[in-house]
């Protein structure tokens, strides 16, 4: 049915639909209408799950440990600081093999306290072992929790989707949201082979000496890897059943482009919107929407960016002394192509700074007209 | 057996025998008191029973990947967790239908008074359904005897090493528990095995969040002769340093009357772990061990027995 | 065990490449297979020990033992027990120094348990003329004891256990030496001592009263007649007073001749007004003897109360008989009549000097303290002497009594093989010693007879720290559980911690004013409740009693009862780390902590 939701609200709907049993999760701008909305659907019966609320995002995802473990569909959504809050368990869930869903609300993170939309806080988890995901639409974020779960209960990896801070939070969209048979059709009971269970009593959990530790960590590993596999499988049932399309990436106009942005959330509607009015100015430009980030789609980037001349990745984020993460991983995953694009890093729209058309367009047009850039991050916007 | 005039400890043979849920192999050390706590809790909880273990020594003791010592689930997490990892099993269990099995945290001092206590303090006010049970050895021993916030004052330890013992005097963990408002909170001992397990069976018909601080001798930590870690545990509660009582829903009762007189000096004296302290700190920590009890029994409704 | 082993019920598990990770980090396996016993250098072992109360009988009565089985409600078990070690509990029970309850190990908790009276209990209730269940055959050879007093008794009654055949030869027309003639009767009946000898003669062993060495038989027939000889003759004579008139008077008599005329119903002649001269159980047994015949008795001792030999409790109830005592007081000298009657006896006051050689303050007149005690009848307790005078020629004495080797054997210069014990050899005089002495020559008889070396033996049936021997043990008469006699619990070893207090329940005892007038009996055997109840105080030093401390404390779940019926527990070695914690806990010593090597021998 089409309502007009609010990102978070869209989330919300999307943890009903896939009916998990525990959530416990911690208040933060700009989340915490999704604890909101989640503890009215508890409360009134909508939503058949418990609901822990908890002291610190740190014991929200600790929870969830225990929760999980015992075998039961869990989830939680944070942002910025509650997410690096969670660091520590964010690296023992991946490790532990533990299917949870989290949605992460794109947000600063303070030293220099900002709440609006910044993808840092996400990007510095990337080696926690989570799958991430990043979103460009309320419609997006419903329909990608739903798939997470089918994912992540498959491979027994947990999958973090992100967006915007308020930018999609906050904002509302036509959104479609499935009737709850349809879900269940897709996504069938959580029923795992191991959890915590009185009549066959197992440890969880514990260490592991040099001997088995090297071999344990590259299982972690492999079994990400598998996503690259099995989501594209995911996103064509869903499509089957929903109606709509997605992938680990996507493509738009880039089969003839000389220039291709790379980027993720919201900015990615933009640069869509520039895109087609550059083209129809006569600039062969196109978009890859990096969407699925953790694991690395290698082979489909060097398949999509292998070719071009100019790749422009714009980065919402930024990891001092390196500069953005996304063009960084994209050069790398490029570099051993015996014909590299030049890739033009450029970091833009920290902390919420509004990222228009305009400055998408200057943002291609500098790339188009100057020459090989030797990978220096290009700060566009940046007050001199 | 004939009849004696022996204070028999009251845990039924066919307990001690039946089913062992906490089995020998662990690595723990000669004397250890957290093996012998968690072999009497376990007979006491029985097998519905998972237990969170934190970082602690236990989590050593029960052995590394791919083996396990117990005969129960067990799931390890992360350090400062114990209390809400239990509360997250507990969900689970609870949606399962599995509202009889008993949800016990089982952590050390460190993960107790220190890092895990944000987490516990949380747990216990939302009154989660958990058994929170802390073995307290009094000083990070797993991590080779750093100072905690339970180490007594006089203490050696290696971050309170030579005459620079710890000063501060041990926090006070059971009136943090009790301005919860919990519904159940006990202090036991290991040099009283019968009542640990009393107390572990009466906590199955108890909901709400359940503490239980347990003493836990740790003879490399302590220093004291492996084969003295029961003797000077029960000195801890004959000198009144660790009294041995349960708090449920606000009734007092004092489970171990102490039957002989012990000074703090003669518990004191047994460890080497004080052999550093003054005698103005012995007689600091007599008259606060006095005040403390005597506090105790004037919460005991009645009074104590003559 | 009957229960397969545990380590054998442990796998590990087998990992060879990084596809055999189990997901999720999840167990696949126990810790049985980390066999943790690899950690130890000491071990611990269940040896039942010796306790102190057994330590401290010179008889090396297993009082646990029997204790254990009086508990149990066996009683005839425990009588049966009890005499392994100690053939007379009703004679005991009556007249015994009680070592035992001196050294028992609950005197810091309380009170000791009431072992005299307990072992009266089983006495009583035994039944002396059942067969002896341990009864062998004869073995071919024979074996004279001359006297019938305890140690004859007990030499006897040892080797007719050992196959001998026994006769004992006695010059009264009554048996029972000392016994029978030196403790009164209110103190041991007569029938109990009676019963006694029916059970040995029950046992085959040849009573032949009337029958005197060196007037009725010859040492040289009895030697040539029989294999071996026990002399036990005792210490039936006393010592002097070395005064003036002190033999020529009909009244100044010594005590034990008195005694012994009293005892055989023979006229004895005494006045109304008795002085006691003596301080020892001798000079009370006089006392109150005379009482009883109707006089009014003084006790005059040169030395104060404090250091009166006699057993305190009968000083007490002699007292409340209405003894009188003449503390720090000795006799100066007699002045008598023409007739022999006395007509002064002055004494001396005496104050305390220095210690002597066993420790007590010598006794020193004080000048010119002199007094006169009104009496009309002295009788002498100052001390027993033995009377060797058969013994002539044959082995030589020094003072009153006779040498003998480590073995118990008269050196009589190859004439026969004779032993000796009881209060004729050097040990001291008390019933229960010359019970020992009659066990260890015994014992010393049948090695002779076996060519075994006795030195080798003593050093496996030595109990504990003194002097007892164990006849079970030299009879392989062990228990199932291992055994360790040679250490001992004393009260150090004991962990009170685990003892509740409990009063002392005693006999009931006759009041004064029944007592004095008969020579009746006044102390009653416990009743069965009585018995059970004192019986519980027994905290069992030593020996294991399934307390179940050792299983309940183990942090490794090492110490496992052995079930199938078997008693005690056995510990798993795979795991024990030898911590000692069963070791501290044991309320009782039971366990030992031996070093890894030792232990494995």
């Amino acid at each position: 049915m089409r309502q007009l939701l609010k990102g978070n609200y869209a989330v919300a709907e999307g943890a009903r639909l896939c009916r998990v049993k525990v959530v416990s999760a911690y208040p933060i701008t700009p989340q915490t209408t999704i604890v909101e909305r989640l503890s009215e659907m508890c409360a009134s019966g909508e939503l058949d799950a418990k609901f822990i609320k908890v002291e610190s995002e740190h014991s929200a995802m600790a929870t969830l440990v225990g929760a999980s473990s015992a075998g039961v569909r869990a989830f939680t959504a944070t942002s910025s600081n509650g997410l690096l809050l969670m660091h520590e368990v964010l690296h023992w869930v991946a490790g532990a093999r533990l299917p949870i869903v989290m949605t992460n609300v794109n947000r600063a993170v303070s030293g220099g306290w900002n709440i609006w939309a910044d993808q840092t806080d996400s990007i510095s988890q990337r080696d926690t072992g989570w799958l991430q995901i990043y979103c460009e639409s309320s419609q997006e974020v419903l329909d990608s929790v739903i798939m997470a779960y089918r994912l992540a209960e498959k491979i027994l990896m947990p999958v973090m989707l992100t967006y915007d801070a308020f930018f999609l939070s906050h904002t509302t969209e036509v959104v479609d949201v499935p009737d709850i048979e349809l879900v269940d059709a897709f996504l069938p009971p959580y029923r795992p082979e191991y959890k915590i269970d009185i009549d066959n009593p197992r440890m969880f959990g514990g260490l592991i000496s040099p001997d088995h530790f090297y071999e344990h960590r590259y299982t972690v590993h492999r079994a990400s890897l598998e996503a690259l596999e099995y989501y594209p499988e995911v996103c064509r049932e869903f499509r089957d059943i929903f109606g709509r399309e997605y992938d680990i990436t996507e493509e738009y106009r880039t089969d003839d482009a000389e220039v291709i942005v790379v980027t993720a959330g919201t900015i990615t509607s933009v640069v869509r919107i520039t895109v087609d009015r550059m083209r129809e100015a006569g600039s062969k430009v196109g978009l890859m929407k990096l969407r699925m980030f953790r694991p690395v789609p290698v082979d489909r980037w060097r398949n999509i960016l292998g070719n071009v001349a100019k790749v422009v990745v714009i980065d919402r984020n930024l990891s001092p002394g390196l500069g953005g993460v996304f063009a960084n991983e994209v050069q790398s995953a490029l570099y051993p192509l015996e014909n590299r694009p030049s890739i033009y890093p450029v970091v833009a729209g920290l902390g919420g700074r509004d990222v228009t058309p305009a400055d998408i367009e200057g943002i291609i047009n500098h790339a188009l007209s100057s020459d090989d850039p030797a990978g220096v991050p290009l700060f566009w916007g940046l007050k001199q | 057996m004939e009849r004696t005039t022996q204070r028999m400890i009251e845990i039924p043979r066919d307990v001690m025998t039946g089913e062992e849920l906490w089995q020998p192999g662990g690595l723990s050390c000669q004397g250890c008191g957290a093996s012998l706590a968690l072999k009497l809790a376990l007979k006491g909880l029985g097998r519905r029973t998972v237990v969170v273990m934190p970082a602690c020594c236990m989590a050593v003791i029960v052995g590394p990947y791919p083996y396990s010592a117990s005969q129960v689930p067990v799931l390890h997490v992360p350090f400062e967790t114990a209390a809400a990892g239990a509360s997250g099993v507990r969900a689970a269990l609870d949606i399962r239908g599995e509202e009889d099995v008993v949800v016990m945290a089982w952590a050390g001092d460190g993960g107790t008074f220190d890092i895990g206590l944000q987490a516990l303090s949380g747990a216990a006010e939302r009154n989660d359904d958990i058994l929170y049970v802390c073995y307290d050895n009094e000083a990070y021993m797993n991590t080779g005897i750093q100072r905690s916030g339970a180490t007594p004052a006089g203490a050696w330890t290696t971050t309170t090493p030579g005459e620079a013992v710890k000063e501060e005097p041990k926090k006070d963990i059971e009136k943090i528990m009790l301005s919860h408002g919990i519904p159940y909170m006990a202090t036991a001992s290991v040099a009283y095995p019968a009542d640990i397990y009393t107390k572990f069976k009466k906590i199955r018909s108890i909901k709400g969040t359940k503490f239980i601080h347990i003493l836990s001798p740790c003879p490399p930590g302590w220093q004291i002769d492996s084969a003295d870690s029961i003797k000077v545990s029960r000195m801890a509660t004959q000198s009144k340093v660790f009294p041995i009582y349960e708090v449920e829903n606000g009734k007092y009762t004092i489970n171990v009357y102490p039957e002989k007189e012990v000074t703090v000096k003669e518990y004191m004296k047994t460890q080497g772990r004080f052999r550093y302290i003054t005698d103005d700190a012995i007689n600091a920590a007599q008259k606060w061990t006095d005040r403390r009890w005597e506090e105790l029994t004037g919460m005991v409704d009645g009074g104590i027995p003559a | 065990m009957a229960v397969k082993k545990r380590s054998d019920l442990s796998s590990t598990y087998k990992f060879k490449t990084w596809r055999d990770i189990t997901p999720m980090n999840t167990s696949a396996g126990t810790m049985l297979y980390n066999k943790t016993g690899s950690w130890r250098t000491i071990k611990p072992v269940f040896e039942d020990k010796t306790p102190a109360c057994q330590n401290a009988c010179p008889a090396g009565n297993d009082i646990e033992g029997w204790i254990k089985l009086l508990q149990q409600g066996e009683y005839e078990k425990a009588y049966w027990h009890l005499k392994r070690e100690e053939p007379f509990p009703s004679i005991l029970g009556r007249v015994c120094f009680r070592f035992c309850e001196e050294a028992c190990n609950r005197i810091p908790l309380d009170d000791c348990v009431s072992i005299s009276a307990l072992e009266r209990f089983i006495g009583d209730r035994g039944t002396s003329s059942v067969p002896h269940p341990d009864l062998p055959e004869y073995n071919g050879k024979s074996m004279a004891v001359v006297g019938s007093g305890p140690a004859g008794m007990s030499a006897a009654y040892f080797c007719r256990l050992l196959g001998f055949k026994v006769a004992i030869f006695e010059k009264l027309h009554v048996m029972g030496g000392i016994l029978r003639v030196g403790i009164p009767e209110y103190r041991l009946p007569r029938e109990i001592i009676a019963a006694e000898f029916e059970g040995l003669a029950a046992m085959g062993i040849e009573l032949r009263p009337g029958t005197a060495i060196g007037k009725d038989i010859s040492l040289e027939e009895l030697t040539g007649r029989y294999d071996y000889i026990f002399l036990a003759t005792g210490a039936h004579g006393s010592r002097k007073l070395n005064m003036d008139g002190e033999d020529e008077s009909r009244r100044i008599m010594s005590g034990l001749e008195m005694l012994k005329k009293v005892a055989l119903g023979e006229e004895v002649e005494f006045g109304r007004k008795v002085a006691v001269i003596g301080g020892g159980n001798t000079a009370i047994d006089v006392a109150r003897t005379a009482l009883r015949m109707g006089s009014s008795v003084t006790v005059i001792y040169r030395r104060s109360e404090n250091e009166m030999p006699a057993n305190p409790e009968e000083v007490r109830e002699a007292r409340e008989e209405g003894v009188e005592f003449r503390f720090l007081a000795a006799p100066e000298r007699f002045e008598l009549n023409d007739d022999g009657s006395i007509r002064r006896l002055v004494c001396c006051e005496m104050e305390l000097g220095l210690a002597d050689e066993s420790g007590r303050k010598r006794p020193v007149k004080k000048d010119g303290a002199l007094f006169d005690v009104e009496t009309d009848s002295i009788l002498t307790a100052i001390g027993e002497v033995s009377v060797l005078d058969y013994l002539k020629g044959i082995a030589g004495t020094e003072k009153d009594v006779v040498a003998v080797d480590d073995t118990l054997m008269v050196n009589t210069g190859g004439n026969g093989k004779i032993f000796a014990g009881g209060d004729i050899i050097d040990i001291p005089r008390t019933v229960v010693n010359a019970v020992a002495s009659g066990k260890k020559a015994a014992i010393a008889i049948d090695c002779d007879y076996r060519g075994a070396d006795f030195g080798d033996v003593l050093k496996e049936i030595s109990i504990g720290n003194g002097s007892a021997l164990s006849f079970s043990r030299y009879m392989n008469w062990n228990p199932e559980t291992p055994q360790n006699i040679h250490l001992v619990v004393d009260s150090e070893k004991m962990v009170y911690d685990y003892f509740d207090k409990a009063p002392r329940v005693m006999q009931k005892t006759g009041d004064a004013e029944t007592r004095k007038n008969s020579f009746n009996a006044y102390r009653e055997t416990f009743t069965e409740d009585d018995a059970q109840q004192e019986a519980s105080r027994c905290m069992h030093c030593g020996r294991c009693i399934e307390c179940d401390n050792c299983l309940i404390f183990c942090p490794d779940m090492s110490v496992l009862p052995k079930g199938d019926g078997h008693f005690g527990y056995e510990f798993d070695y795979d795991y024990c780390k030898g911590c000692g914690i069963c070791f501290t806990e044991c309320p009782r010593h039971a366990i030992t902590m031996v070093s890894e090597e030792e232990g494995d021998k």
